[in-house]
């Protein structure tokens, strides 16, 4: 299992989810939606022998969040699986039940950007520190500290 | 002062024991500060001996901004350490925040936090500007010694703003009255 995977081999794993292209030789560029993104991690899973989760990356580019998952496997061909989710309704199917793993990555994620994962089963805070406001997330491009909130730490008063 | 205060004393001043905090740092002070206590710079030959506890320390150098996570640590840390106390904040970081100044997860300097007695400039500071400020808070617990305990420092401050606030106070009556001439 040292060979690359070939494009065409990921086209017809991931039929019907999305565009498939290769960015290098060694990484192939799945384009999805939400609504199949746990079929293409299965298949990535199944018939792509992507066994090992790389990272799950999170943008937020202004407009949308974009989520990419990393797989990867014996044959070290890096397996992105893109989707974008809408700023107002941010949820997606969680990946964890299939890559325990990712259930790490996603805590970050609904951490730092809100995004929810459905069916996740300890969706609880895990970067920030305990004492942080509910429903601030400071990824957020549009996410602005506000003066009069107390964001966690020492209280100032109590400090002097 | 009983025979038993000034041997303790002469002890503090003999032996600082010094602890070391990491409230967010990104380890190069760490590192700075372990340099010091190799062989190769000796801190032995001033006593100074490293402890794992707070509870035995005389000197607690807290390195790197104060993340909003460690500061209720650092506090608790602080408050377990035995009085006389002293404190050395670290490099840019310790002091106003460094790079990390103002990003939401800080609340900037050490000083925000605990008083700060000594603070070392540098990013990292050199491990003989380390072993300096731990001589400095040696030089300061002597005045403090000599001097009955840490008033005289906070004192001063105050002293100053009460001067300033009278200042302010003194002008501002007489400026309607230019006005109206």
């Amino acid at each position: 299992m040292s060979e690359l995977l070939k494009v065409e081999q990921v086209a017809k794993a991931m039929e019907g989810l999305g565009t498939v292209d290769a960015m290098k030789p060694n990484r192939i560029r799945v384009a999805t939606t939400p609504a199949k993104v746990k079929e293409a991690v299965q298949r990535a899973l199944k018939d792509l022998k992507c066994d090992h989760v790389v990272q799950i990356a999170a943008v937020d580019n202004g407009k949308s969040f974009e989520l990419i998952y990393n797989l990867t496997g014996p044959h070290h061909t890096v397996v992105s699986i893109l989707l974008e989710l809408p700023r107002d309704k941010p949820e997606v199917p969680t990946a964890s039940d299939l890559l325990p793993p990712a259930g790490l990555y996603e805590r970050q994620i609904h951490d730092l950007l809100g995004i929810v994962f459905v069916g996740h089963p300890n969706l609880k805070r895990i970067i920030l520190n305990e004492d942080w406001p509910e429903n601030e997330f400071p990824m957020r491009k549009d996410w602005k500290p506000n003066p009069n909130t107390f964001y966690g730490g020492v209280h100032t008063e109590e400090a002097k | 002062m009983t025979l038993s205060q000034r041997l303790a004393n002469w002890a503090r001043m003999k032996s600082p024991w010094i602890t070391l905090f990491n409230s967010g740092a990104c380890n190069a002070c760490d590192i700075e500060v372990i340099a010091a206590l190799t062989p190769r710079f000796d801190v032995e030959r001033f006593g100074i001996l490293a402890k794992g506890s707070p509870r035995h320390a005389d000197i607690l150098i807290v390195t790197g901004p104060v993340t909003r996570k460690q500061a209720p640590r650092l506090r608790r840390i602080w408050e377990q350490m035995p009085e006389p106390k002293y404190v050395i904040a670290m490099g840019a970081c310790g002091a106003f925040g460094g790079v990390f100044r103002g990003l939401y997860h800080v609340v900037d300097g050490v000083e925000n936090v605990i008083p700060v007695d000594v603070f070392v400039a540098g990013c990292p500071p050199r491990p003989d500007e380390v072993i300096n400020a731990v001589v400095a808070c040696l030089g300061l617990l002597k005045e403090d010694l000599a001097r009955g305990g840490k008033e005289w420092r906070a004192k001063k401050t105050k002293v100053i703003e009460r001067v300033e606030a009278k200042e302010g106070a003194q002008p501002a009556p007489a400026k309607p009255s230019e006005a109206s001439t």
